[in-house]
């Protein structure tokens, strides 16, 4: 296989990857989050949170992947970022890793979300019994 | 089989071991710290599910972001380096991830009993 041919497969292959990566994390996360949310802001709503969700790990990862540029932002010719096969796995390594970073930071930032969907109800109740 | 595979194969079954044996640690008091605290079972999955996610993913991406600076006929302890070097990235980032982790808990303590 020839380096620009391993550029071509290894580019949508690993975008593929890094992809179905956002996914799985959606599909591990979505039961326990979609049954908080409903807990916390009904049905209806709690829809829109999960959608969000999938789309939040899934925008995550092809950022993730999206981040990395083979010709370093124009100081790398494209027969150059061809010569080497080692530069082009370097760069595989480092989108799948960039997605990965961006995966972990979207689950952080999902984790507050979910404080968030466990303090509403508590504070609606506080509230109401203040009020009685 | 290269002896490069051979390392990085190494590094990354030491990574998974290392991350299997922080979650066997933390996961049962983890557990049983949020099922106090939220008294929300979907909670209390979320959140131990990430912990997981989290965990695997810094691990797992500490070994491959970081390359092996090895040249072709390097000497065995030269390999152990490369491996401990890996192994030292991913004790980093697992350490950060845990610190991180352990502050979005600790606000979450702090929120709920105030609120009980």
């Amino acid at each position: 296989m020839s380096n620009e041919h391993y550029l071509i497969v290894s580019y949508f292959g690993v975008g593929l990857v890094s992809l179905c990566l956002g996914i799985v994390v959606y599909r591990v996360l979505r039961g326990p989050f979609a049954a908080i949310a409903e807990a916390a802001i009904g049905r209806l709503r709690s829809r829109v949170l999960t959608r969000a969700l999938g789309a939040f790990m899934t925008l995550a990862a092809a950022l993730g992947f999206l981040s990395v540029t083979y010709t370093e932002k124009g100081c790398v010719n494209y027969e150059q970022v061809v010569k080497k096969r080692d530069y082009l796995i370097r760069a595989n390594q480092q989108q799948l890793h960039r997605s990965g970073d961006w995966i972990v930071s979207a689950v952080f930032l999902w984790c507050v979300v979910v404080l968030i969907c466990l303090l509403v109800p508590r504070c609606a109740q506080a509230n109401r019994r203040d009020r009685v | 089989m290269s002896s490069h595979s051979i390392a990085f194969l190494v590094a990354l079954v030491l990574s998974i071991l290392i991350v299997l044996l922080i979650d066997r640690l933390l996961r049962h008091g983890l557990q049983g710290l949020l099922e106090e605290t939220v008294s929300l079972p979907a909670a209390t999955e979320f959140y131990l599910r990430a912990f997981v996610i989290v965990l695997v993913f810094v691990a797992i991406g500490a070994i491959i972001g970081t390359s092996f600076d090895l040249k072709d006929g390097a000497r065995f302890m030269e390999y152990v380096w490369a491996i401990a070097s890996l192994l030292k990235e991913v004790c980093q980032n697992v350490l950060v991830v845990l610190l991180v982790y352990v502050g979005l808990i600790t606000v979450l303590i702090a929120a709920l009993r105030r609120r009980q």
